[in-house]
């Protein structure tokens, strides 16, 4: 059985961290729910994308004359004759990082780009119109590891980028040579992390209508819809406002759905050229293929620490396999530069990141946005650390840990900070195991993580989050937000944050999401950004209406104004007095009579400002997991698992569990399952036969104990949760190896040929020691 | 995406073996649990669709002491699954389905169309072939039967010519002193195996090996048996030292591919890993 305890548990409110059931589950589980895989339009087309068989190579010709002759195909667009050749990318406020057509004009860099995209009357014509579209190339040498690709010989696979090195990021403080000089005990290690698919329910699509008029109408499914208005406008030439991005329900982001995609974009060309609507819906391949993936990356680490395990240094050199685009791939190499240091306080810090371009699938952002990695090889060489000391390995964290108050030099300051408590949870847990069958272990291991990004690369004049409230006359409430629901609650999160501050019930809240028509502009679904950002909007907005609601309750009552009036449970009354009030509904009709019939309308937004380089806020957690191996097969299996979490007061009770089973279910198939490996550029195995996910059966107990703090910047004192505990679990399933046999292993996805080599190696090194003896 | 295809559906067995021969570029299906894979990769695109789902008359499970256990090609896993008789006879064709894929797939999935798709890492034939079991096919000119351990020619092909079907699987009745295993390798519970091995273990009044049968999965084109290892046990009385020379030659004398899962070497060793470890369960069994 699952646990879950909330430790000092806020008593006050009526509806946050209440048992409140997602507000789109019925829609959802009864079949209702309008995805865009379901959007049929009239007079409708189906698009599908021929793409490249290789991995570098010159287009030289398109000629789809013979694909046109079937019957039932209504058009093909290239990118030479229909698009305006834009380089795009999502860092749009840096030119030299937008670096992708979508639809390439002249060369194609990846196994699987678009090269033409096909409608027809059906989908089975589009497809076999396919076959029916000649392209001539020019093959050019290909390379596919950042290794390579830096060498002075490889290709150039974007002009101008020199030794394919397409972004770097250095972040440095204290004296890292002094600091170096300081330490007992200095230890260096490379590690390799793999890719992982985002792996959606939903596959990239959309339904694109372009109308005679000049607008353009988008169903399409993404974690922001705000960019996609903002990306599509840029590349079509047209204006933000013409274009309309509709996204009510998403089946999964991951990080993967906020770029654009061949789906989104051949559409749109292809409704444009057509004056009909067009829908593209990836095929499981071409998710796997096309579109984007967790960035691979090479860490090089040297850590000093004194003997008693105070740090001092540390220093981390990284390539990633940047693959054939930037896409969101510039923040990760920042981000797992900066988490890398997480959640410690080292004296002297110095990381470069590089990031390589190679003639594989790009890489970008997904859950964890470039900390799973980091995690992966910090925790466990932290972990070796302690034992080459003889140290207590929560000991040695515990002493080097952030709190609260610590600023992370010229980077961010912690405001709220519950990892001490994390610790006595995971050692209570520990504890309790007793003495372990001689198969199983138990690894840990510590992390951070943030409540949204504070940069803003895309260039948006916007406030990152805006909400509007409005109150009809009977008291239901419309929640208008640009936050963007992709399956993690963040509509019911909102709805409570709503209905706690209005003081009405969660059942009053009608939330309005996905939409850029009706909905304001907001940033969307990343960077664990919309419980904190979002969530500061809507308790504005909340507040805003709230007060004008409480001004004519006030001027009625005739109550001295040292009272204070409140709106709880729908019940309206004096905080002094709360038995003596009235219905809230009553104080809604009143309070519209007196603005003249006009609807109650709060406004809200959030921006953050003077918060640091990174993050308002951090997250702190724990991961505990016990791992039995067969010693003779390499098999891993996970048998228990405890999650120490502080996200400051949780706000969605259930969504939070579910949002923690699921970091932690994908972390694990991140740490030993999750495999994408690659042949001359082509992924080997991109069906869910070959890539092997976590299912229930693989999925041990996850235990989760909340720590309770109060993060002041969030709305509530609320911060990130569900994207961090995506991060340490990798490390914490080598550290369970390491306490098995002694091993280490340095490259994830941990398999178990790698646990075999790695025991083989080991007994081979000490035999060779006996023999010196 | 699936081609367009002539939809096939015989009410009887005799109808449907008059449409197989009739129809070229035919292919069967039943549950489709293999099929529609391939097809909806576009790895196959047959012109005709023979469905045999509904007939009935080959969906059975019999058992009688003497003649052993008959099961109709159309059986669904399930129903061997959930199956007295087979769980009281065979207890390991019971938990060989029960880790074949997912509940879902083994409500449609077939053990005749298991065998007939004849992929290598197939779960039920090393299993049956360890039980010395035959299987009967048939076409419209009449019925064969043979020992399935025959029936496996290469990857994905069999013995079975044009117009034939697979109408039953025969397993003897148990013999006494007799114990059976059966175990894959993977990473995902269900998962297809990415090596497997069967044995079966008799024992004599004198509790030495009177007979044994070791039986690989995905080790090479077919499921294949270790006769120089069975060879090795029988007659003897049996150790763990035996069980671990017998995995010895199991990691010898097989032809596993390497691929993405795992090398030829991982592959080998596997091999011998379970051929030692289902050995020891079966001679457990057997002196039980």
């Amino acid at each position: 059985m699952n646990k879950y305890t909330v430790i000092n548990p806020h008593s006050e409110f009526k509806v946050i961290n209440t048992h409140v059931h997602n507000i789109d589950g019925i829609a959802k589980v009864t079949g209702r729910a309008t995805y865009t895989f379901d959007v049929k339009l009239p007079n409708m087309l189906y698009g599908k994308i021929l793409r490249s068989p290789h991995p570098h190579a010159k287009i030289l010709k398109i000629d789809y004359s013979r694909a046109m002759e079937l019957p039932g195909v209504m058009g093909v667009v290239t990118g030479k004759e229909d698009t305006l050749g834009i380089k795009q990318g999502i860092w749009r406020r840096y030119q030299d990082l937008c670096d992708e057509q979508v639809l390439p004009v002249d060369k194609v860099r990846y196994i699987g780009e678009p090269v033409a995209a096909v409608a027809a009357i059906t989908e089975e014509i589009a497809e076999k119109a396919l076959d029916y579209i000649d392209v001539e190339y020019e093959v050019l040498p290909a390379v596919y590891e950042p290794l390579d690709a830096i060498k002075k010989e490889a290709p150039e696979i974007h002009e101008g980028f020199e030794r394919n090195i397409n972004v770097t990021r250095h972040i440095e403080w204290g004296d890292v040579e002094a600091a170096f000089e300081e330490a007992d005990y200095i230890r260096e290690d490379w590690f390799k992390c793999g890719g992982q698919a985002h792996m959606c329910m939903e596959t990239r699509a959309a339904v694109s209508s372009y109308t005679p008029d000049g607008k353009l109408t988008i169903y399409h499914s993404n974690q922001s819809p705000y960019y996609m208005q903002g990306l599509m406008a840029g590349v079509l030439g047209m204006r933000e406002g013409d274009i309309r991005v509709i996204s009510t329900y998403v089946g999964g982001g991951f990080g993967g759905k906020f770029e654009l995609d061949g789906a989104i974009f051949c559409s749109a060309v292809l409704s444009r050229k057509l004056f009909r609507p067009v829908k593209i819906v990836f095929t499981r391949e071409e998710d796997f293929i096309a579109t984007k993936r967790r960035t691979p990356m090479f860490y090089y680490v040297r850590t000093g620490v004194k003997k008693d395990g105070t740090f001092c240094a540390r220093e981390a050199k990284v390539f990633t396999n940047g693959g054939a685009y930037t896409g969101m791939g510039a923040t990760a190499l920042y981000l797992t530069g900066f988490f890398h240091s997480f959640p410690y306080r080292w004296k002297a810090y110095r990381y470069d990141g590089y990031r390589v371009y190679t003639n594989t699938l790009p890489s970008t952002s997904m859950r964890g946005f470039g900390a799973p990695q980091a995690m992966f090889c910090s925790e466990q060489q932290i972990e070796w650390i302690a034992a080459d000391l003889g140290l207590d390995p929560i000991d040695m964290r515990r002493k080097n840990s952030h709190h609260e108050g610590y600023e992370v030099p010229g980077q961010a300051t912690i405001a709220s900070c519950g990892i001490d408590q994390c610790y006595d949870e995971i050692r209570k847990w520990i504890n309790s195991k007793g003495k372990l069958p001689a198969n199983r272990a138990i690894g840990i291991s510590a992390c951070g993580f943030m409540s949204g990004g504070i940069f803003n690369w895309f260039d948006t004049p916007y406030s990152f989050s805006s909400a509007v409230v409005t109150i009809n006359q009977d008291g239901t409430v419309e929640l208008y937000v640009g936050a963007q629901e992709i399956g993690q609650g963040s509509n019911t999160t909102l709805a409570i944050i709503c209905a706690e501050t209005l003081g009405v019930k969660i059942e009053d809240i009608k939330v309005h999401s996905g939409d850029t028509d009706h909905c304001p502009p907001d940033l969307g679904a990343w960077g664990s950004r919309q419980t904190l950002m979002a969530g500061n909007a809507v308790k504005m907005a909340a507040e805003d209406a709230k007060k004008q609601l409480l001004e004519f309750a006030y001027a009625q009552s005739g109550y001295n104004i040292v009272y204070d009036l409140d709106i709880k449970d729908r019940w309206v009354h004096a905080i002094a007095r709360p038995e003596r009030g009235y219905d809230y509904g009553e104080l809604v009709k009143k309070a519209i009579r007196g603005k003249d019939g006009q609807k109650i309308v709060g406004r809200g937004y959030y921006t953050p400002h003077r918060k640091g380089m990174i993050s308002p806020a951090y997250s702190y957690m724990l991961q505990g997991v016990e791992v039995e191996v067969d010693e003779e097969t390499g098999k891993i299996k996970l048998v228990d698992s405890m999650t120490a979490h502080d996200c400051g007061q949780p706000i969605n009770h259930l969504g939070l569990i579910g949002q923690l089973e699921g970091a932690f279910s994908m972390a694990a198939g991140y740490g030993y399952l999750e495999y994408m490996p690659y042949e001359d550029g082509k992924l080997m195995n991109p069906n869910l036969v070959d890539y092997k996910m976590i299912r229930a059966t693989e999925m041990p107990p996850a235990n989760i104990a909340e720590i309770d703090t109060y993060e002041p910047e969030g709305p509530y004192g609320a911060k990130e949760a569900g994207e961090g505990l995506t991060n340490p679990t990798a490390a914490a399933i080598g550290n369970a190896l390491f306490h098995r046999f002694g091993i280490q292993m340095k490259e994830c996805p941990i398999r178990p040929e790698m646990i075999l080599n790695a025991l083989k190696e080991k007994k081979e090194k000490e035999k060779e020691k006996k023999g010196k003896k | 995406m699936i081609n367009d295809f002539n939809y096939l559906r015989p009410g009887t067995l005799k109808e449907a073996l008059a449409m197989y021969e009739e129809h070229d570029d035919c292919k069967v299906i039943c549950g489709g649990q293999s099929l529609l894979i391939v097809m909806r990769q576009g790895m196959i695109a047959p012109e005709n669709l023979l469905d045999i789902k509904r007939i009935k008359e080959l969906d059975y499970i019999k058992f009688d002491k003497k003649e052993g256990l008959r099961i109709g090609a159309t059986t669904t896993h399930r129903s061997i699954e959930k199956s007295d008789v087979v769980k009281k006879n065979y207890p390991v064709l019971v938990s060989m389905e029960n880790k074949l894929a997912s509940i879902q797939v083994r409500n449609w999935g077939t053990i005749g169309g298991n065998i007939a798709h004849a992929d290598p890492a197939g779960d039920p034939a090393p299993v049956l072939i360890a039980l010395k079991a035959n299987i009967k096919v048939g076409s419209a000119k009449g019925d064969r039967t043979m020992p399935l351990e025959d029936f496996f020619v290469d990857y994905f092909e069999t013995v079975l010519t044009k117009g034939e079907l697979v109408l039953e699987i025969q397993v003897p009745p148990p013999e006494p002193k007799t114990g059976a295993a059966y175990q894959k390798f993977n990473l995902l519970e269900s998962d297809m195996g990415v090596v497997a091995a069967a044995a079966s273990v008799t024992l004599d009044g004198n509790g030495k090996c009177k007979d044994a049968r070791i039986v690989l999965g995905n080790a090479g084109a077919t499921p294949r048996r270790v006769k120089r290892a069975e060879e090795l046990l029988v007659g003897k009385a049996l150790k763990e030292s035996l069980f671990a020379e017998a995995g010895k030659i199991a990691s010898e004398d097989c032809e596993p591919v390497a691929d993405i899962h795992a090398s030829e070497e991982h592959r080998r060793h596997l091999l011998g890993v379970l051929t030692k470890r289902m050995l020891k369960q079966a001679w457990e069994q057997a002196k039980a």
